[in-house]
C-alpha cells in the first residue's frame, strides 16, 4: 500500500513535469497559430488577447496572394531537399568508414567535424560569401545549397555515426561471407538496415536547412531568397505586418510538421535500435 | 568440401598485440575440429583469420589446395555461423537463408528448393516468412545454421553459436549439429570454450592457451593422455587434482602420504623408471579417487574433509591435501563452491564422509599422471 501511494506522488510529480515542459514549448506556438487566424486589425489589440475573437483567414490569403512568399517556399524546399540529398550522400558513408574501420585518423576526423560545429556560423558567414562570390555562385541554388550542407554534413556525420556504433558489425562480416563484396555488403545489408536511422538524419538535416537563417541572410539577394528571410522581411518592408508574418510563419512550420508526422515509425525505430540484435 | 592447413600462423593486431603464435595445424576435409580454450586466449581470432574477417600477420592458411591468405572471405567458399547469430533484421527468415544463394546467383527455382530443404532438415518450415525478430533464441540459431547450410560451402566455421542459448537447448543443439554435420560431411570448425562441449562434439580438439596452442587430439587422448600440465586441468570437470610430489624408486611421496606405484604407469611412462628423489607434478582425475572403505586399494591417502558436495548421483568431496598445490594456468577457472586448493574427489554417493572427517581414500594409482616441475609436460 505504502508503496502503491509513494509511486503515485512521483508519477504526478513526473507527468506535472513533463506538462510544464510541454507547455513551454507548446504555448508560444499556440500563440503563433491563434495569432495568425485573426483579423488583421485585432493583431496589434492593446491588451492582447490569446483567442481570437472572431476567426479569420485573412492574413494566410494576403500572404498567399504576393508572390513573394510562394516563391520563397519553392527555393526553401528546393535548397532544403538537395542540402538532405547532398548531406546524406557524404555522410552515410563517410560515417560508416569512421565507425567500422576505426583508426586513430578517423577519430579525429569525427572529433574535427564536432570542432566545426563549435564555430558560431557568423564567423563562418563571412569568408563563406567570399568563396561563392569568387566561385559566382552568390544568390543561386547550388550556392546556398554548398553553404546548408557545409553546415548540416558534421551532424549529419554525428548523427550517422551513432547510428552506425549501435550496429552489430557481425551484420557486415555476416554478408561479406554470404558473398558480397565490402560495397555489396554495404549496400544489399547495411544501408536497408539503417533506414530508421537515416530517415532521422534526413529530417534533421532537412530541418537545419529549412530553418535556416543567417547564411540564407548573406548569401542571397533576390532570386533564391528563401521563407525566413521573407517572413523577417515582413517586419521591415511593410512596416509591421505581424498578421501577415505570422500566417507566413505557420504556413513555413507545417511542412516539418508532416514530414516529422510522416516518418514517425522510422524515427522511433531509429531512436530504439533494440530491433537489430533481437 | 576442403581440409583446413595452418602453416606457423601469426596474428599481431594493429595495436602490436601478438594475439597468436606460430598456429600449425592440419584439420581434415569432413572432420569436425573444436578449439576450445579460455577467454581471451584467441580462438575467435583464429577462426576469423580463416574466414577472411581478419588479416594474416604471417605464415600460410590453405583451404583444400589453395592458399587463400589474400582471398576475399566470399570467394574462399566457407559459411560462418556468428554467436550474435547476425540475422539480417529487414528479411524474413526465407530471405535470410537465400540470401547467400542469391549472390551466388543460383536460379531462382534452385533457390528455392535449397532453401525448402534446408528449412525442412531445421524445422523452419513453418517459420520461413517470419521476420528473425520474431523468432526465440533457438529459432534463430537454426536459421543461421540453415544460411549456412544452404550454400553446401567447402567448410562451417562456428564461434560459439550455443553460447546464448539457455543449458537445456543448448545440449539439444549441440547434439543436433553434432548430427548435421555427420550426415553433411562438411569440414567443420566449432569454437567454445566449454570443454563439455568440445569433448561430446569434437572429431578432434585443438586446446589453445594465450594465443598459443597447447594439444590438438581426439577427446579421448586429451582426457587419457594430456601433453601438460595446462590440458590435464583444462579438459575434465571437476578438473584434475595437481600437486608438487617427490618420486623415490617406486614410492610416490604426496605431503604427508607415501604409496607405491604400480608397474604398469613405468611402463606407460618409461622415463619414471630409477628416480631418486626426482621432483614432480602429479595429477589425479576426481574420478580415480574413491572412498577406502567402500573401495579399498593399495594406494592409500587420508586427507581432512573440508566439504561434501552430494549431487545424488555422486558425492564431491573436497580435501585438504598437505601437498604444494599446482597452478595449472587456467585464468578461467574459479572455485564455484570452495577453496581452489582443495582437492577434488568423486565419491558414490554411498559414502558417509563428513566435513571434518580426516577421510581415507583410494587412489587409482594406474591412473595418474606425471609432468616435469620446470617445463610443466607430460613426462613419457
Ligand atoms: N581488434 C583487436 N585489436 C587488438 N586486440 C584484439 C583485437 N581483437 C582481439 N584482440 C585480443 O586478442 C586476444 C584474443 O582474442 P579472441 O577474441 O580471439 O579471444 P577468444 O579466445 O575468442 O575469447 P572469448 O572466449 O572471450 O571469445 C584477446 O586478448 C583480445 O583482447
Ligand atoms: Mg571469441
Amino acid at each position: 500500500m505504502h508503496k502503491a501511494r509513494h509511486l503515485n506522488v512521483s508519477g504526478i510529480l513526473i507527468n506535472g513535469a513533463a506538462l510544464v515542459l510541454v507547455l513551454s514549448y507548446a504555448l508560444p506556438y499556440m500563440y503563433l497559430l491563434m495569432t495568425s487566424i485573426k483579423p488583421a486589425a485585432d493583431v496589434q489589440q492593446i491588451p492582447p488577447s490569446f483567442f481570437p475573437a472572431v476567426l479569420s483567414f485573412e492574413n494566410f490569403r494576403e500572404v498567399l496572394r504576393s508572390s513573394t512568399l510562394p516563391k520563397a517556399f519553392v527555393n526553401s524546399l528546393t535548397v532544403a531537399v538537395l542540402t538532405t540529398a547532398l548531406s546524406l550522400a557524404v555522410a552515410v558513408p563517410a560515417a560508416y568508414v569512421a565507425t567500422q574501420y576505426r583508426r586513430r585518423i578517423t577519430t579525429l576526423f569525427l572529433l574535427f567535424a564536432l570542432v566545426t560545429r563549435m564555430v558560431p556560423s557568423v564567423s563562418l558567414g563571412v569568408p563563406l560569401f567570399q568563396l561563392l562570390k569568387s566561385l559566382g555562385l552568390l544568390d543561386t541554388v547550388p550556392g546556398l545549397v554548398l553553404a546548408h550542407t557545409s553546415a548540416a554534413v558534421p551532424l549529419a556525420l554525428l548523427l550517422m555515426s551513432a547510428f552506425f556504433e549501435g550496429m552489430p558489425r557481425e551484420l557486415e562480416e555476416a554478408a561479406r561471407m554470404d558473398g558480397c563484396t565490402r560495397f555489396q555488403a554495404f549496400r544489399k545489408i547495411v544501408l536497408p538496415v539503417m533506414t530508421g536511422g537515416i530517415a532521422v538524419t534526413a529530417l534533421f538535416t532537412f530541418i537545419t536547412s529549412w530553418n535556416e537563417f543567417l547564411y540564407a541572410l548573406l548569401l542571397t539577394s533576390e532570386a533564391t531568397k528563401t521563407a525566413p528571410i521573407v517572413i523577417a522581411e515582413y517586419n521591415s518592408v511593410y512596416g509591421l505586418a505581424w498578421g501577415a508574418m505570422t500566417a507566413a510563419a505557420v504556413l513555413y512550420s507545417l511542412p516539418v510538421i508532416v514530414v516529422t508526422l510522416a516518418l514517425q515509425k522510422q524515427i522511433v525505430g531509429g531512436l530504439t535500435f533494440g530491433a537489430v540484435k533481437g | 568440401m576442403a581440409g583446413i592447413e595452418l602453416r606457423n600462423i601469426n596474428k599481431v593486431y594493429g595495436n602490436r598485440f601478438h594475439a597468436l603464435h606460430d598456429l600449425n595445424f592440419d584439420i581434415r576435409d569432413g572432420e569436425f575440429m573444436v578449439f576450445v580454450g579460455p577467454s581471451g586466449c584467441g580462438k575467435s581470432t583464429a577462426l576469423r583469420m580463416i574466414a577472411g574477417l581478419e588479416s594474416i600477420s604471417s605464415g600460410e592458411l590453405r583451404i583444400g589446395d589453395r592458399v587463400v591468405n589474400h582471398i576475399d572471405p566470399k570467394d574462399r567458399d566457407i559459411a560462418m555461423v556468428f554467436q550474435s547469430y547476425a540475422l539480417y533484421p529487414h528479411k524474413t527468415v526465407r530471405e535470410n537463408i537465400a540470401f547467400p544463394l542469391q549472390m551466388a546467383r543460383l536460379p531462382t527455382t534452385e533457390i528455392d528448393s535449397r532453401v525448402n530443404e534446408a528449412a525442412r532438415i531445421l524445422e523452419l518450415t513453418a517459420l520461413l516468412d517470419r521476420k528473425p525478430a520474431l523468432l526465440s533464441g533457438g529459432q534463430r540459431q537454426r536459421v543461421a545454421m540453415g544460411r549456412a547450410i544452404v550454400r553446401k560451402p567447402a567448410a562451417f566455421l562456428m564461434d560459439e553459436p550455443l553460447s546464448n542459448l539457455d543449458a537445456k537447448l543448448r545440449v539439444q543443439m549441440r547434439g543436433e549439429i553434432a548430427s548435421l554435420q555427420r550426415k553433411l560431411n562438411v569440414t567443420t570448425i566449432y569454437v567454445t570454450h566449454d570443454q563439455v562441449e568440445a569433448m561430446t562434439m569434437g572429431d578432434r580438439v585443438a586446446v589453445m592457451k594465450g594465443g598459443v596452442l597447447q594439444q590438438v587430439d581426439t577427446p579421448q587422448n586429451l582426457y587419457n593422455r594430456p601433453e601438460n600440465v595446462f590440458v590435464a586441468a583444462f579438459i575434465g570437470s571437476p578438473s584434475m587434482n595437481l600437486y608438487e610430489a617427490v618420486l623415490n624408486g617406486r614410492t610416490l611421496t604426496l605431503g604427508s602420504n607415501s604409496f607405491e606405484i604400480p608397474d604398469r604407469v613405468f611402463e606407460y611412462r618409461p622415463s619414471l623408471n630409477g628416480a631418486s628423489n626426482r621432483q614432480v607434478i602429479v595429477g589425479f582425475r576426481p574420478e580415480h579417487m574413491n572412498d577406502a572403505a567402500i573401495r579399498p586399494s593399495s594406494a592409500e591417502i587420508s586427507a581432512p574433509v573440508t566439504l561434501v558436495e552430494a549431487l545424488g548421483s555422486e558425492s564431491l568431496v573436497h580435501l585438504n591435501i598437505d601437498a604444494a598445490w599446482v597452478d595449472a594456468g587456467d585464468p578461467d577457472a574459479v572455485a564455484d563452491i570452495g577453496d581452489e586448493r582443495a582437492a577434488v574427489a568423486r565419491f558414490s554417493p554411498k559414502s558417509t564422509v563428513r566435513a571434518g572427517d580426516i577421510a581415507r581414500i583410494a587412489v587409482d594409482a594406474e591412473e595418474l599422471h606425471f609432468f616435469e616441475p620446470d617445463t610443466r609436460t607430460s613426462i613419457w
